[in-house]
């Protein structure tokens, strides 16, 4: 099922640190070889300064005790420039972790600076270290530690760049600690600058926002609300047109949302046409179930999808999340997934259909006669769907209700005449208001 | 100097001036050994001292001479009088002094007892001619003439006519060799007009020989330094050998301060009467050859070249093949100095200096030569491609100029590569342009032949190179000294092609975007969606298209690239039709067949239009803008296309909506069915037209077999790659619209159809079948369901009768009516109707959208003027509707041929939100508009 993986399109566009969650997935799944992943996560690592992990995956990976000399030379590296940093920024973070003089810092950014720079002589290149060294600590994963000060950073910083970055990394730092409440709030802050800020060129801000989407993923399919959000973050036409731009295969999450998404059936429409717009560009089973129930009406062929789709969801970082309840390992996503793609099944099926043999329809819906049974009353019963069983012929009977043409008609042309005579009435009636008034 | 006076061609007043030259003359005698700048009034000084001489000589037969003279004098007189009557048009004067110039000839031939006619009058002949032909060609001018004049000019055209039939050697040779004739005019007076060309030359070119022999041999005795310059000038002129002789006799003592005099020389002729331009090309191309350095090479090639480019002055015409060749190899060999020498840098914006190319080969600065390699390879280019508008087609010339088409490619490459290197890649992008656009419209296959071509070219090279025409290369090899700066040749020969066209098309492009400018850029971004177009990858071209927004501004861009965007949508057309996207294919094309007039769109051929005569400019103008016969996009191959399209469009729209007519996809298919309808007779297919129009009929009765078979039956298929593929597609489509049109115009005569009979019905397998069914029913545009455990369609008969289709139509124009109306209320009052009921099309409407409606209502408003009250104005109010509606109609229609529908114009926004509304706005109109009539009927 290694086809439809998508952690190499995805990497592209994230954060080194953020590869990491979906390496490990893949290893847990051993879509690929162990050594593979070990290769990739040590190659990953070169890019930050996590050099004691890396140590320990050679070690794992080779089965030796042995370190490259490389690595152990980076270590010192890291380990003097963090000195250095630390150096540089200590009088910045001795002065935020007093609490009293934190207190003193106030919502006017020229003020705070200001303040700093005459009590405390802590000037610009304090507060760049600090950066600097927020960053640093990121890159050797401490991520709390880099969210606090790219916090404070950002509460004195001017250069709206260095903001923009530092905002980032708050972000991935969040993503990776897991707190999806203030990630999202950081998200948000995000977008709104990306969506403002005049970028030097269109190609710019068009990557930033596949970034945005990239790493919203994380957030959206792990926070309780994200199901909406990343409907209504991807259904923005600027966002939109970015994934149809560059990132075709972030449809697959996009459409995963909107059929899991009972409340937003409304997007169906739409989403199916940029489906098939981009049918040349990314194709992959949850679209093209899709496709083949809502453009070709080819039952069958979505029945198969179906099918295919059950192992693309849990074979995804993303959407094969998986919840351990006692012995049981269950992956929500994936049953909600099952039961609502059924359930447009059978909705579009009835639709077109006068009669029904319900063996057929057990068949298609993956159930036995007697549980296909149970369902179709229990939807029945809800009114949710128009129709009666025959259980002599073992046949379900939609009933059709037709409007009489005549009603039709009338019913066009019933509110034409109240329209009308509001509109009488509203011209009138100043008419004659001004008519007595004069008279 | 003289050309001021020559050009007022008053000879008689010659020896006047020259008094007055050697007055100026004399002045600067003394500084006459400078270079530069003083070359020309050394020349007018030579060229006294010259003057004089003959006069000297001519002094003593004064006498004799005196009745010719008189009737020569006479002669000339009249000449005068012509051109003095040209001038300000007075064809009744120059009639007059026509007949006269008759006369007076009769008498100077026997005066002069001489059986050859004077110069002078094979000049106002030749004069004439041109002026006549000048005059007939511009016809507004002469319509403006009056009566008279119109008369006179009729009249000596013809006698004209008459009179240079005799003369036709004569004109003939004035026309190639103007010189020749000119010269003589300069001896009019030594009536023995029989001097050979030799002396005159002589007495032309002395400032040369004297000048020579001033710098050169200063020890030298005059006679000898007449000698020389004799022989130099003869061989200037074509008589090469003696001037090889003078120079092999002494190479060492060419310098470069000669070579420079020289070439000014020659710079300063330009445009002059008098010199051939052919023969100032090899008046340059020699000084090449004795060029004492490198840069001073370079400088004499630029100027071999754009001599070259003159060889052909007219904007109609191309530069004659053997020279474009030439000039090819002069291109190379600039590039060869170019490679070899680095620190010369060429370009347009430094004024070199004086002496700037003294500088050999050995110095190690930079050294400036003005030129513009850009400029000279466009050129090239565009003689190439004239030269192929030129030629005809079908003969094997074309094919031999097409053949070339390498030889200019590595030129444009080495250019390309040089400017590359150089840093000058604004430049290097043009050059990129250039060869994208030879490229660009060659499907993969051509390009392949060309590939081999350029491979072979090597082996055939020699050969070939002889067979057209390069023995003038080799030729001059032979004749002339070698060549002071030698030059390898070190830029290839040959180009180099990437495997596919794919690979060099995106080569060139990269760079292009990177560097091009705007033009160049929506250019290359054109040629480019062209190619993915031809190379079968319809949704990557239309990718492209609707990214780069190149539809919204193209009536802004020139008319070239109008005509490349039109070439471009109808590759995208026939691409959507290969791939089997017939709505796509059928948006691309139709606004292109719109008009009628899809030869003059593309560039293809001139269309007469009934009611509007082309003047001569438009005429020709359009004819320069013809596209060359192997880039022609084939005509019957695209009109099939869009008719079938149509076709496959139309035929279930019509059956579908059998009480509306107005709901038409294509205006020009109705039309033409229409009259495919009026006739009578109804003859075998003919043309392509008629095969679709028959099929058309076929399929309106749900005959698929008989449909496909007509269209099978078209003999342009044969021009596709795939053709299996294409049609098996086709008749699937076909049989799809089949079943389509079939239950669009049966179904309320069923109450139930199997499954079983419609796949044999219509030899689709039961899946297909199903499906189109099923789509059909979700669409409500078949009002039935499946009855599953049978496997059939059950109708439900709800069908409209005539009157209540109608009544449905004047449903919706009441409720557009009344909806303007309250926009109308809105729009004064500024306040919203309260409590009235949410508007059931205005879900959806975005701003932008209303804006348009307003607008809208607004410009019918005016147009209904007062028309308030009673009837008039309900009828007046539902006319509007109507007119609404087919607005709206259009306005999608449009949107869907320019960027396929709503999606097309909000996609790849980003950043660029000019257009996103109004298209966005299109689209809705769209979607309004279908579910306005779905509102009405389910």
């Amino acid at each position: 099922m290694a086809e439809h993986d998508l952690t190499a399109l995805m990497a592209r566009h994230m954060d080194c640190h953020l590869v990491f969650p979906l390496l490990e997935f893949l290893q847990e799944r051993q879509l690929y070889a162990d050594e593979e992943i070990l290769e990739a996560k040590i190659r990953l690592l070169g890019g930050t300064n996590m050099v004691d992990y890396a140590m320990d995956i050679h070690k794992s990976l080779h089965a030796t005790e042995d370190v490259p000399e490389d690595m152990v030379k980076r270590r010192t590296e890291v380990v003097s420039r963090l000195r250095a940093l630390e150096e540089a920024a200590a009088p910045i973070v001795s002065f935020l972790q007093s609490p009293q003089l934190v207190q003193e810092l106030k919502p006017d950014k020229q003020y705070n600076i200001h303040m700093l720079q005459e009590r405390f002589q802590i000037g610009p290149d304090q507060i760049e270290a600090l950066y600097q060294y927020a960053k640093f600590q990121f890159d050797c994963g401490n991520y709390s530690g880099a969210a606090d000060y790219l916090y404070q950073y950002r509460a004195l910083c001017t250069n709206s760049e260095k903001s923009l970055s530092a905002l980032w990394g708050k972000l991935a730092a969040e993503i990776l600690m897991q707190n999806w409440d203030v990630a999202l709030e950081e998200l948000n802050r995000l977008k709104e600058i990306i969506d403002s800020k005049n970028f030097s060129s269109p190609l710019n801000q068009l990557q930033n926002r596949i970034w945005l989407m990239h790493w919203s993923l994380f957030i959206f399919f792990n926070h309780e609300n994200g199901r909406n959000g990343i409907i209504d973050l991807f259904f923005q036409d600027r966002y939109l047109n970015a994934i149809q731009t560059n990132a075709h295969h972030l449809l697959r999450y996009l459409a995963t949302a909107v059929v899991v998404n009972k409340r937003r059936r409304n997007m169906l429409k739409e989403l199916i046409k940029v489906i098939q717009q981009e049918q040349h560009d990314y194709k992959d089973p949850i679209t093209e179930f899709l496709e083949c129930l809502y453009v070709n009406y080819d039952f069958d062929g979505a029945q198969q999808k179906l099918m295919e789709c059950e192992q693309v969801i849990l074979n995804d970082p993303f959407l094969g999340k998986h919840i351990v309840e006692g012995n049981f390992i269950t992956v929500p996503l994936r049953d909600e997934f099952l039961e609502n793609a059924r359930l447009f099944i059978f909705e579009t099926y009835c639709r077109i259909h006068r009669c029904i043999d319900i063996g057929m329809l057990a068949q298609k819906l993956n159930m036995n006669y007697d549980e296909a049974e149970l369902w179709i009353m229990n939807l029945v019963r809800n009114s949710k769907l128009d129709a009666k069983i025959d259980s002599v012929s073992g046949t379900l009977i939609m009933t059709t209700n037709h409007v009489d043409i005549h009603e039709q008609i009338i019913e066009s042309l019933k509110n034409l005449n109240t329209r009308t005579h509001l509109l009488a009435k509203n011209i009138v009636e100043p008419a004659q208001a001004a008519q007595q008034a004069a008279r | 100097m003289a050309s001021r006076f020559w050009g007022q061609g008053d000879s008689d007043s010659e020896e006047e001036e020259q008094e007055i030259e050697s007055e100026a003359g004399s002045e600067s005698e003394d500084e006459g050994g400078d270079a530069g700048g003083r070359a020309g009034n050394q020349n007018r000084y030579l060229k006294v001292t010259n003057a004089s001489d003959s006069d000297e000589s001519d002094s003593g037969q004064r006498v004799i001479r005196s009745l010719k003279d008189k009737r020569n004098e006479e002669l000339k007189i009249t000449v005068d009088q012509m051109r003095n009557a040209m001038k300000i048009n007075d064809w009744v004067n120059l009639q007059e002094s026509f007949e006269k110039l008759n006369k007076q000839l009769e008498k100077v031939v026997r005066v002069n007892e001489s059986t050859t006619l004077p110069n002078m009058y094979i000049k106002a002949l030749v004069l004439l001619e041109d002026f006549l032909a000048e005059a007939l060609a511009n016809k507004e001018a002469k319509k403006k003439m009056s009566s008279s004049n119109a008369k006179a000019l009729n009249a000596v055209k013809q006698k004209l006519k008459k009179n240079n039939k005799q003369y036709e050697n004569l004109i003939q040779e004035c026309r190639e060799h103007p010189e020749r004739f000119e010269d003589d005019d300069v001896e009019g007076k030594d009536v023995d007009g029989e001097d050979d060309d030799e002396d005159s030359d002589a007495d032309i070119e002395d400032p040369e020989k004297i000048a020579m022999s001033e710098s050169e041999e200063e020890g030298d005795d005059d006679e000898e330094g007449d000698q020389d310059g004799g022989a130099w000038e003869k061989k200037l002129s074509k008589k090469d050998k003696l001037m090889d002789k003078q120079f092999l006799k002494d190479p060492s003592e060419i310098t470069w301060d000669i070579v420079d005099k020289k070439l000014k020389e020659i710079v300063a002729s330009r445009g002059k009467k008098g010199i051939g331009r052919i023969e100032r090309v090899e008046q340059l191309t020699f000084l090449t050859r004795v060029a004492k350095t490198p840069a001073q090479k370079l400088e004499i090639l630029f100027h071999v070249i754009s001599a070259q480019f003159d060889v052909n002055p007219s904007l109609l015409g191309h530069m004659p093949i053997n020279v474009w060749k030439k000039c090819v190899n002069n291109m190379l060999l600039v590039l060869d100095i170019l490679q070899q020498y680095p620190n010369i840098v060429v370009d347009t914006s430094v004024e070199p200096d004086e002496k700037e190319t003294q500088k050999g080969a050995d110095y190690d600065g930079k050294i400036h030569v003005t030129g513009d390699l850009v400029a000279f390879l466009e050129r090239l280019d565009s003689e190439f491609f004239k030269s192929l508008q030129c030629t005809d087609p079908y003969t094997k010339d074309y094919v031999q100029r097409l053949r070339d088409e390498p030889l200019f490619l590595v030129v444009a490459q080495n250019v390309q590569d040089y400017l590359e290197r150089v840093g000058n890649l604004k430049s290097a992008a043009k050059i990129a342009l250039r060869r994208v656009e030879l490229v660009y419209y060659k499907p993969q296959e051509v390009y392949y032949a060309m590939r081999k071509l350029a491979e072979q070219a090597e082996e055939s090279g020699e050969v070939e190179d002889a067979e057209a025409g390069e023995e003038h290369q080799i030729a001059d090899d032979n004749r002339g000294p070698p060549p002071f700066v030698v030059i390898p040749e070190v830029v290839p020969r040959k180009p180099t092609f990437p495997e596919s066209s794919r690979g060099l098309m995106d080569l060139l492009m990269s760079l292009i975007y990177k560097y091009g400018d705007e033009r160049t850029k929506a250019r290359a971004m054109l040629c480019d969606i062209y190619h993915h177009a031809i190379s079968d990858e319809f949704s990557v071209a239309r990718d492209l298209l609707l990214m780069s927004h190149l539809q919204d501004g193209v009536q802004l861009m020139d008319i070239s690239s109008q005509i490349l965007f039109n070439r471009v949508m109808a590759q995208l057309g026939l691409g959507a039709f290969r791939a089997g996207l017939i709505i796509e294919a059928h948006g691309c094309l139709s606004e292109l067949y719109a008009t009628g007039r899809v030869k003059e769109l593309l560039a293809q051929g001139v269309q007469q239009s009934r009611y509007h005569e082309k003047t001569p400019e438009q005429e020709r103008l359009e004819r320069r803008r013809q596209m060359p016969y192997h880039m022609h996009i084939n005509l019957e191959l695209l009109e099939a296309t869009h008719l079938i399209c149509a076709m496959l469009i139309e035929v279930p729209n019509m059956a579908a909506s059998s009480y509306d007519r107005r709901k038409s996809m294509n205006r020009t298919f109705r039309r033409l069915l229409e009259i495919s309808e009026r006739q009578t007779f109804v003859g075998p297919p003919e043309n392509v037209r008629d095969h679709v129009m028959a099929a058309t009929r076929a399929l309106s009765k749900g005959d698929y077999q008989k449909a496909f078979d007509v269209i099978n039956s078209l003999e342009i298929w044969k021009l596709l790659r795939n053709k299996e593929h294409v049609l098996e597609m086709l008749k699937l489509k076909i049989k799809e619209e089949a079943l389509r049109t079939y239950l669009f115009s049966y179904s309320s005569c069923y109450e139930s159809l199997s499954l079983g009979q419609l796949t044999t019905m219509f030899d689709l397998s039961e899946q297909q079948a199903h499906s189109i069914v099923s789509k059909m029913m979700m669409h409500d545009e078949l009002h039935a369901s499946w009855d599953q455990p049978t496997k059939c369609i059950i109708f439900l008969n709800v069908d409209q009768n005539r009157l209540q289709g109608l009544l449905f139509q004047m449903a919706d124009k009441l409720s557009v009516l009344v909806e303007s109306n309250e926009r109308a209320y809105e729009a004064k009052t500024g306040g919203t109707l309260e409590g009235a009921p949410p508007r059931r099309r205005g879900d959806g409407q975005d701003s932008s959208n209303m804006g348009k409606w307003q607008e809208n209502f607004v410009s019918s408003q005016g147009r209904q003027g007062g028309g308030r009250s009673g009837y008039s104005g309900r009828g007046g109010g539902s006319g509007r509707g109507g007119g609404y509606q087919r607005d709206n109609y259009q306005r999608d229609n449009r949107a869907g041929q320019g960027s396929r529908g709503g999606y097309g114009g909000s996609r790849f926004q980003d950043g660029r939100s000019r257009t996103q509304s109004g298209s966005m706005a299109r689209g809705d109109g769209g979607a309004r508009m279908v579910s306005l009539n779905r509102a009405g009927r389910g």
